[in-house]
């Protein structure tokens, strides 16, 4: 398959306390996203950040090595519905650090029970590029649960 | 203090015909975007992608580290652009990210600025998250 570039564009004004600065998707697809250090660290207060950012990566990379699993393990799924949390936490010396990415999964397949549907899930994460990547310097977990009220353990 | 910052995607049916959205952020900001395999993978027809955030994440986060960078050593820029280009291989992962920065930053020459944009590539925590990439390129310059 050839290779596939995206690119992104930021504009910052001022200093790191009280500059501000707008990010925009060169597919269109979203722009002008206002960010600041004050929303990053603290309450967004309606900003995004760079961790929201990768959250939002992580659950549409997630959700679609999940959807490409199951479809092999002969249970292409309904409906799945996929959450990322990401963490940005202050580290020894006081820099700042990614250091987790937890990803919960509910999904509507039939054909697979819960434990099955775990051990797919954790495949999936496995194929799934971010996953990898994030699993380098901080920590990944994912937990699947069957929609319908049945847990996946 | 650790920060938590969450995203929502819906997907439905398999990957190749299926398609999904971004359905939210904890933030708000944005919402409703439209993702799929094909868009991801060939042309992306107005459709974002989980390379395209990572992109925007990673832009982002550099410019907040140089624009620290630049008012620690006295010269707090006027405006950064920056962006960065993701380069995903299907079957493989990301395999590239380059980055670039354009800046307006008033008594501060070009080597000088090139340094310190070499500093915020290293340590801004999303450079830090993507360690794994294989080639991690940046461009910086001074406007003008």
């Amino acid at each position: 398959m050839p290779r596939v570039q995206r690119e992104a564009r930021v504009a910052w004004d001022g200093n790191l306390p009280r500059g501000s600065g707008s990010i925009t998707a060169a597919t269109g697809s979203f722009a002008d996203l206002p960010y600041s250090l004050a929303t990053r660290v603290e309450q967004p207060d309606g900003k995004t950040s760079p961790e929201e950012l990768l959250a939002a990566a992580h659950a549409a990379c997630y959700a679609m090595s999940l959807a490409g699993e199951l479809t092999t393990a002969g249970s292409a799924p309904e409906h799945l519905d996929v959450r990322a949390v990401v963490t940005l936490d202050e580290v020894e010396g006081g820099s700042h650090r990614i250091v987790s990415s937890d990803v919960l999964a509910r999904a509507r397949v039939t054909g697979m029970d819960g434990p099955a549907l775990q051990r797919v899930a954790e495949l999936a994460s496995e194929g799934c590029p971010f996953s990898a990547l994030i699993e380098a310097s901080g920590e990944v977990t994912v937990k699947a649960i069957l929609e319908g009220g049945t847990d996946g353990n | 203090m650790a920060t938590e910052r969450k995203a929502q995607v819906i997907w439905e049916g398999d990957l190749m015909s299926g398609s999904g959205h971004i359905e939210s952020v904890s933030s708000g900001t944005f919402g409703g975007l439209d993702v799929d395999w094909r868009a991801r993978s060939e042309e992306p027809g107005g459709k974002t992608s989980p390379e395209e955030l990572i992109a925007a994440a990673h832009a982002t986060c550099l410019s907040m580290a140089l624009s620290n960078g630049l008012a620690q050593a006295g010269h707090a820029p006027e405006k950064l652009e920056t962006s960065a280009t993701v380069t995903f291989q299907p079957g493989e992962g990301i395999t590239k990210i380059a980055l670039e920065v354009v800046g307006r930053v008033p008594g501060m020459g070009e080597g000088e600025f090139e340094q310190a944009a070499e500093q915020a590539k290293e340590n801004c925590p999303v450079s830090k998250a993507l360690a794994g990439v294989p080639e991690l390129d940046l461009n910086a310059r001074l406007e003008g």
